[in-house]
């Protein structure tokens, strides 16, 4: 006898599943259902199924990381809607998925193949794990990406929400920075240091000590008689300065 | 050159002058080519932008090519012809008096023609201009139509429909229906007419009729909309994409889901729309969504300066979106 849990986030598609699996694999035994990550894993210790039906996008745990931390444990049948990535990921690896709405055709192959392992006892593959990081990193907007992309600052009572990419440019304004964008300026705690460090460097470049600016808002640099250069960007009055050290940012293609 | 050659043919054939036409052509040249190139040479080292330099230049380009050319006709005559045009009092002052006429309304068809090419340059620019911006209104569409329904949203629907046929088929029914409307309304949208602010909500609230089968207890959402506000012209798809960002990233990867409120309200010669939630807010490093880029770029295009999106920090938690778009004055043609 087999035992199986169902995690989805969604009531219905769990009940949907479980009723597709009593039709094709009577002996089954669903010995319970998780509605997120956490419950998820909760579930796989305290019953010890032999196999986990997963669904990827989950709140708390995605279905992904949930698989990180059972692998080896059961064997793992990931469900998703719409995953282009991982499907054609798991395609590759031989790692079973099913995509909603599971089909009875696909879930006998699916059971059948499942039995297989099963009967012949081949252990669950341990290198799911690595495999899965693999696939996590390769699915686009997942988690977040390594640079800043939202400027949190004080206005009024409230706290507003600015894309990086609307800041002009970036002041050093003691241990703070202010941020200037088209509609004006705010203060943020952050200094111009961690900034310089947060930002996407492709997208924003230090041009002095207390200067950070958005690239795609240059317009033009000229070279001072001094040797400086002055840096003027779009719909912008202001010149700021370009000290000798980032120069060689501007230097002729 | 040309000019000057025609100033000459014209001179010896009217008999404005009794001298000959080398005679003429030759002393014409030479005012020619001294006050065109003084003039060219003045305006290629100060590029004036004023009017008022501008003359300033001619008239000294004209009289001080005058004088030179004088000079210089005088002195090829001399050699050539040897003919002394300097004790002539009378054609002296006649070929002065030429020389700054025609050089004044030679500079004139000049400057006329200059002027003419550059306000072809500014109506070429214009086109240029607006042809872009229509391309930008196009491309923020077609983005938009493929940003509107997401797979991974279609499929869920479609299989929680498929569930309910079996186990609650009047909730199965009605997620059809709405999804149907759903469908409906922002595929036909995409080159839209105007439509209004309750048919906008409409659709919305189908949409999330739909997540709240999804999604059960976890997710309640509240509309608040006044009748003031109810008829008001509204583009079409510009909050829906803001309760679809509510629920993706704020609710539904929230275990415990949250509420989405939608509030329109007029202020002063504004409509101000907020959707909040209180889900689990941004990160500072998650990406910015297409769909957020989408509503502040059809914002620009359609209302410029007078629009705009506001995001902001909900308290306690989640996030506050706001529209702000003028009353009057919806030009829902282009988006």
């Amino acid at each position: 006898m087999y035992k199986a849990i169902i995690a989805d986030d969604e009531k219905e598609l769990r009940t949907y599943l479980k009723s597709m699996l009593q039709e094709v694999w009577p002996e089954l035994i669903i010995c319970g259902e998780a509605k997120n990550g956490k419950e998820t894993l909760e579930l796989v210790e305290s019953k010890q199924p032999q196999i986990a039906f997963l669904d990827i996008r989950m709140p708390g745990l995605s279905g992904m990381e949930v698989a990180k931390k059972i692998a080896g444990l059961c064997r793992i049948v990931f469900v998703t809607a719409f995953d282009q990535y991982a499907v054609e990921a798991f395609e590759k690896e031989a790692v079973d998925y099913l995509l909603k709405p599971v089909s009875k055709e696909r879930l006998i192959q699916t059971v059948q193949r499942l039995k297989n392992q099963l009967d012949s006892s081949i252990e669950p593959p341990a290198r799911l794990a690595e495999f899965v990081e693999q696939v996590l990193s390769k699915l686009p907007g997942r988690g977040g990406s390594d640079f800043l992309r939202w400027i949190k600052t004080q206005d009024k009572d409230s706290i507003r929400l600015i894309p990086v990419e609307e800041a002009d440019y970036f002041k050093a304004e003691d241990k703070y920075t202010l941020v200037i964008t088209k509609e004006g300026e705010s203060l943020i705690k952050k200094s111009i240091r961690e900034l310089a460090q947060e930002l996407d460097p492709a997208q924003f470049w230090q041009i002095h000590r207390g200067t950070i600016v958005n690239v795609s808002k240059i317009d033009k640099v000229s070279r001072s008689l001094t040797g400086r250069g002055m840096l003027k960007l779009k719909g912008r009055p202001e010149l700021l300065t370009v000290s000798r050290n980032y120069l060689h940012l501007f230097k002729q293609m | 050159m040309i000019l000057s050659t025609v100033i000459a043919a014209f001179l010896t054939f009217t008999g404005i002058t009794t001298k000959s036409f080398v005679i003429n052509l030759i002393v014409s040249q030479s005012f020619g080519v001294s006050m065109y190139s003084i003039i060219h040479f003045l305006l290629w080292i100060f590029k004036p932008e004023r009017m008022v330099s501008l003359i300033f230049i001619v008239i000294i380009g004209i009289v001080s090519g005058t004088l030179i050319g004088l000079q210089m006709g005088s002195f090829a005559l001399h050699q050539i012809f040897s003919v002394t045009l300097m004790q002539q009092q009378k054609s002296l002052f006649r070929a002065i008096v030429l020389a700054i006429t025609f050089g004044s309304v030679i500079s004139y068809l000049f400057y006329s023609r200059f002027r003419l090419r550059a306000s072809e340059e500014v109506i070429q620019q214009e086109r240029i201009k607006r042809l872009s911006s229509e391309k930008e209104a196009l491309e923020a569409n077609l983005r938009l139509l493929q940003a509107q329904i997401e797979p991974h949203f279609l499929f869920n629907t479609l299989s929680n429909v498929l569930s309910l046929i079996d186990t609650n088929p009047t909730n199965g029914k009605s997620m059809l229906v709405d999804l149907i409307h759903y469908l409906r309304t922002s595929l036909s949208r995409t080159f839209p007419d105007p439509i209004t602010l309750d048919q906008e909500i409409d659709m919305i609230k189908a949409y999330l009729n739909i997540q709240k089968i999804r999604m059960g207890e976890r997710l309640r959402f509240k509309i608040e909309l006044p009748d003031a506000v109810r008829t008001h012209p509204f583009p079409p798809m510009l909050l829906q994409p803001l309760a679809e960002n509510a629920i993706k990233h704020g609710l539904e990867p929230k275990m415990e889901g949250g509420e989405i409120t939608i509030k329109a309200v007029e202020k002063d010669d504004l409509i101000r729309i907020e959707v909040m939630d209180t889900g689990l807010g941004f990160s500072s490093f998650q990406k910015v969504g297409v769909g957020i880029g989408n509503v502040r770029e059809r914002i620009k295009l359609l209302y410029g300066e007078k629009g705009r999106l506001i995001l902001e920090e909900n308290d306690p938690n989640g996030v506050r979106a706001i529209i702000e778009v003028p009353k009057h004055d919806v030009q829902s043609h282009h988006c």
